[in-house]
């Protein structure tokens, strides 16, 4: 990972625990997601699913009862992205928002299945309303960040 | 080159296989051993962004405080607004209960209806709240413990309209506080501009050139044409208006009442009308809304000093007999400046055409 998009992860990193708590919405943005996926796309999917392991026990050291649920979750999103990048091998909005929505509902999954906090009906209501909303509402913050933050990460051409 | 992506692939799934255990592992370890994991992360690697989570939920919760406390004001300040407009009402009512216990008997309380319009419009009608089965009648004087307000016009069962002296038909004899000056008091036309109060002047008109009026006398409804009891308050005098002719004086009025603000009102039944009302202004609270801006300088009704009822109608006899006994010279000198309701002119005149042998 280059130093640019360490520091476009680390910015993005603290307006997790800055900017999401001031905003206090019901389904609010993931800015750790976003981070996550901006790392892991411009990494191999080792690398990728290292920095999902280490972002994702971060994240749960500070939630009791899932430790280790959302470091399950990011190693397979960060994996995934990276993974898909590699794939697809393109860098536009669109591409970047379906990474990021379907990177958040994946991670929210992956963490409620391992966590099993909330089952059945509620479950079901979180995974098509709650997730999906999050989803929409962190890629779009997403889209708008990384372009934002494009000097930073990227590099000018020689 | 093609094997060195295999490798690398390879790679890939080994590390990302160990990870996905190590989540695995984390998960399923007990508390005793995951708590101090944890905590290390918290007290090394995550302290700075624990420290940035408690500073922004402490600008989130003081954002909160702020915005509790200014809905705490706002509320206070609602609070506040409806305190004082109890007050006013609260005040009001005092008054027209202290003018019913002075009224005693002939009249009919009612609330007043206003029609809904802009607030610049001028009100000259009102809605009543009691009609012809409360003892209602057209022509029945409404009152307010200031004084003038209206007459009614429409008279329904249980509701009656009432024209306001903002009428442009709303006429009232009127005289000087000290009896000495007669008029008639018609609403005052010239609305184009000028502050709200304003638009609710009256005019006393055809006062005999004689009669210098000073500012702030009090005006009141003389009794003549039989519509409008004797000495009830109209408003005050704030200046004279210049006219074309010399033979007579109109005033500008600024009435008793406020029609805008009036909630409330009595309604005089005919019978009490034509008794008369006695001192029941005179003993009336002064503060009247559009009058207050300007000082009382006039002396006040002859027929409202005295204390009781009696000698009031007693004074009020006297200055009917004065008037009558008046009427012979008003005849010679004074035809011009009639000062009667149209409706009774008619009735008066041929009583005071004097007899030709």
């Amino acid at each position: 990972m280059a130093i640019r998009t360490a520091a476009a992860c680390a910015i993005l990193i603290a307006m997790h625990y800055t900017v999401r708590p001031l905003l206090g919405w019901r389904s609010s943005i993931d800015f750790l997601l976003i981070a996550l996926v901006l790392g892991s796309v411009r990494t191999r999917p080792a690398i990728a699913a290292v920095y999902g392991l280490l972002l994702g026990l971060a994240a749960d050291s500070l939630t009791i009862g899932a430790f280790g649920a959302g470091a399950l979750a990011a190693t397979i999103v960060g994996f995934s992205a990276s993974w898909l990048k590699a794939a697809f091998f393109a860098d536009n909005f669109a591409l970047n928002a379906i990474f990021l929505c379907a990177g958040k509902w994946l991670f929210d999954l992956v963490y409620m299945l391992m966590v099993r906090r909330i089952h059945g009906v509620e479950m079901l209501v979180q995974l098509v309303l709650w997730t999906p909303l999050a989803a929409i509402v962190t890629a779009l913050a997403g889209v708008i960040i990384t372009t934002l933050l494009r000097p930073v990460y990227q590099q000018k051409a020689a | 080159m093609a094997r060195a992506a295999t490798l690398g692939g390879r790679l890939d799934t080994i590390v990302f296989g160990a990870c996905v255990l190590t989540a695995l592992v984390m998960s399923a370890l007990p508390d005793q051993v995951r708590e101090p994991v944890a905590g290390a992360l918290r007290r090394t690697i995550v302290a700075p962004l624990v420290g940035l989570h408690r500073g922004a939920e402490r600008w989130r919760a003081a954002w909160l405080e702020s915005e509790r406390h200014t809905l705490q004001r706002d509320s206070v300040g609602m609070q506040v607004t409806r305190v004082q407009a109890l007050e006013v009402e609260n005040d009001r009512l005092r008054r027209l209960l202290g003018l019913g216990n002075r009224l005693a008997w002939g009249f009919v309380p009612a609330e007043a209806l206003h029609a809904e319009g802009r607030a610049e419009d001028v009100v000259t009608t009102l809605t009543l709240t009691a009609g012809r089965l409360a003892g209602v009648a057209q022509y029945s004087p409404v009152v307010a413990p200031e004084g003038v307000v209206g007459l009614v016009q429409t008279v329904d069962p249980r509701l009656s309209i009432a024209i306001l002296y903002s009428h442009p038909d709303f006429r009232v004899s009127a005289m000087s506080a000290d009896g000495a000056a007669f008029g008639i008091v018609y609403p005052h036309m010239d609305r184009s501009g000028g502050r709200p109060t304003e638009r609710y002047l009256l005019e006393l008109r055809n006062v005999p050139f004689r009669n210098e009026l000073p500012i702030g006398t009090h005006i009141f409804s003389s009794g003549v044409g039989g519509v409008w009891p004797r000495g009830v308050l109209i408003g005050t005098v704030v200046q004279e208006v210049p006219e074309p002719e010399s033979w007579s004086r109109t005033y500008l009025v600024r009435p008793a009442v406020n029609p805008a603000h009036v909630t409330s009102v009595m309604i005089l039944t005919l019978r009490r009308a034509q008794q008369g009302v006695g001192s029941v202004w005179m003993s009336a609270p002064e503060p009247a809304p559009a009058a207050k801006e300007t000082p009382v300088i006039g002396p006040r009704p002859d027929f409202a000093r005295g204390d009781s009822a009696r000698d009031t109608t007693r004074r009020d006899t006297t200055r009917r007999d004065t008037t009558r006994s008046d009427t012979t010279r008003r005849d010679t000198t004074r035809r011009d400046t009639t000062r009667r309701d149209t409706t009774r002119r008619d009735t008066l005149r041929p009583d005071t055409v004097p007899k030709r042998p």
